[in-house]
């Protein structure tokens, strides 16, 4: 077996070649199979599934599964760690007007075009409020992923998914959409043993850049050092957008960005996206982007302070914290826990908390504060953002943010979508 | 103990040190971050929640710097002549007026 994926099981591609999925197609028109036109946010976690980027998940989950991520963090086997509910929504009307049931095979089309099959296998409700607490710990709708929660219908639909119709991905994203078999054909290209990925839905800062420099550091140990044995992947986020974002076109670019012009040996650095919409579960989104990122075949996993949290419905540390309540190797990649670093005006340089003595004089800086200064005009100095991301991101917002690096209304109207689903 | 003060920091642009150095003030700037400058224009926990009730897209950033960010730069402009105008960063009770009259 190869391409071992999250909880030792083998990706599986559930994506039919086109002549198959015509007649499967046809089949399923001649069977007068029932049709459902999705919406994004449902459309990329279909793609996401039939990709193997949720493995072991290969459909939506079952009312079982559910139950088993609120209460245990596992699937319904009770073994497999799952932090995040992956699910399928629909309204009563709907589902009613659709005359669904259960064990049907349904034609799901995106835009109007033919997309996926869903064999569905469990119709469910769920108590939406106590997913909230226990995934996100707060049953507040100002948090996303409890908002995200309480948006969902009523009614949940769970069973495997498969996929007829490939996305097309759009520019600027098409080089750097690699799914997870493709990725680990990429790492093998490159000759890694140690794949650190770097979670990311932000354009880079110094910060980010020592981060990761460290991380590689610190994860190299005694390998051999005659020829890169290990890379960085930053895995880039692309994903439903808040107000004030940058703009994902920006996001891509300058990471890619960081190897172009040299701050990364382009041998020792990638930059992919994955399709994903952030829940900003904090320590829960921490244990799930361990399991994506196994899937893309990484073996290190960086973890900074309030990873993926939002607002201060976490501890700083709570997303490290979590690792220690797994039971042990129910994960297969490393993670590696990160303080924060600074700028010192002493030490003169970016350095880090665990090592820097002049924390009264320390200067702290996030992506937040760097965004307003882009936001007021000011290009910062090269020590804290490289002046090449800096030009890039002033030409990502005249090129595709519509004047603007930001996400504004604007952009979410006229963006060039992501992925487009053509007609089969 | 000094009571916490929560800043809007308003970076200082060609155009702003321009404007501070002309009204003989580009000695109120801070140096930070690799020589970068800033007006930290001090708000309480009060004006805080103020200016963030009335600018939602601002965000309190309560993980790292403990300062209000992501004013929109016409907002932070006007804060900035405020500064100019009364020659003191003591202005956000005066600018909070003019937003909710």
């Amino acid at each position: 077996m190869e391409n071992i994926g999250h909880g030792g099981k083998e990706i599986v591609e559930r994506v039919l070649p086109k002549d198959a999925a015509l007649k499967r197609l046809n089949e399923l028109k001649a069977a007068k199979a029932k049709v459902l036109d999705v919406r994004l946010q449902i459309a990329t976690e279909v793609i996401d599934i039939a990709y193997g980027f949720f493995s072991p998940l290969e459909g939506f989950m079952t009312k079982a599964d559910v139950e088993g991520v609120c209460n245990n963090m596992t699937l319904a086997d009770g073994k497999t760690v799952w932090s995040i509910p992956i699910v399928f929504d629909i309204s009563d009307d709907e589902l009613k007007k659709s005359g669904i049931k259960q064990y049907d095979e349904i034609l799901l089309t995106y835009t109007g075009n033919p997309f996926a099959i869903f064999d569905v296998t469990d119709i469910f409700t769920l108590d939406k409020k106590e997913i909230a607490m226990k995934v996100y710990g707060t049953t507040e709708d100002k948090h996303p992923g409890v908002k995200r929660t309480y948006q969902y219908q009523d009614k949940f639909l769970g069973g495997k998914i498969t996929l007829i119709n490939p996305p097309k991905i759009n520019e600027p994203f098409t080089r750097f959409w690699l799914t997870p078999k493709q990725m680990r054909e990429k790492f093998k290209e490159k000759g890694w043993e140690m794949i650190i990925n770097h979670q990311t839905r932000n354009v880079p800062h110094t910060g980010h850049e020592w981060l990761m420099k460290g991380a590689y550091l610190g994860a190299y140990g005694s390998m051999m050092v005659d020829k890169p044995r290990g890379g960085i992947l930053v895995n880039a986020i692309i994903g439903s957008k808040r107000d004030g974002d940058y703009i994902d076109e920006a996001i891509i670019l300058c990471q890619e960005a960081q190897g172009k012009y040299g701050y990364f040996r382009e041998d020792t650095f990638l930059t992919t996206c994955s399709l994903w919409d952030m829940r900003y579960a904090g320590p829960r989104e921490a244990v799930f982007h361990a399991c994506l990122r196994t899937n893309l075949g990484c073996t290190h996993h960086m973890f900074g302070r309030d990873h993926a949290g939002v607002g201060s419905y976490y501890d700083p540390y709570d997303a490290h914290r979590i690792f220690n309540t797994l039971p042990k190797g129910s994960l297969n990649i490393t993670p590696i826990f990160n303080l924060d670093w600074w700028f010192c005006p002493v030490c003169d340089e970016v350095t880090y908390m665990g090592l820097c003595g002049h924390k009264d004089k320390k200067a702290s800086f996030s992506g937040t504060m760097i965004r307003s200064i882009i936001q007021d005009g000011v290009k910062p100095p090269r020590r804290i953002f490289r002046p090449e991301v800096f030009d890039l991101i002033m030409e990502c917002a005249e090129k595709y943010g519509f004047g603007d690096a930001f996400v504004t209304e604007d952009y979410l109207k006229r963006r060039n979508p992501v992925f487009t689903i053509e007609p089969l | 103990m000094a009571e916490e003060t929560y800043p809007i920091n308003l970076w200082i642009n060609e155009e702003r040190l321009e404007k501070l150095q002309q009204a003989g003030l580009a000695g109120m700037c801070k140096e930070v971050l690799a020589g970068l400058k800033v007006l930290a224009v001090p708000n309480t926990a009060e004006q805080r929640d103020t200016i963030l009730k009335i600018f939602p897209m601002a965000k309190f950033d309560t993980a790292t710097t403990k300062s209000i960010e992501l004013l929109p730069k016409a907002v932070k402009d006007k804060i900035f002549d405020l500064v100019v105008k009364k020659k003191s960063l003591s202005v956000m009770d005066e600018f909070i007026k003019t937003q909710t009259k």
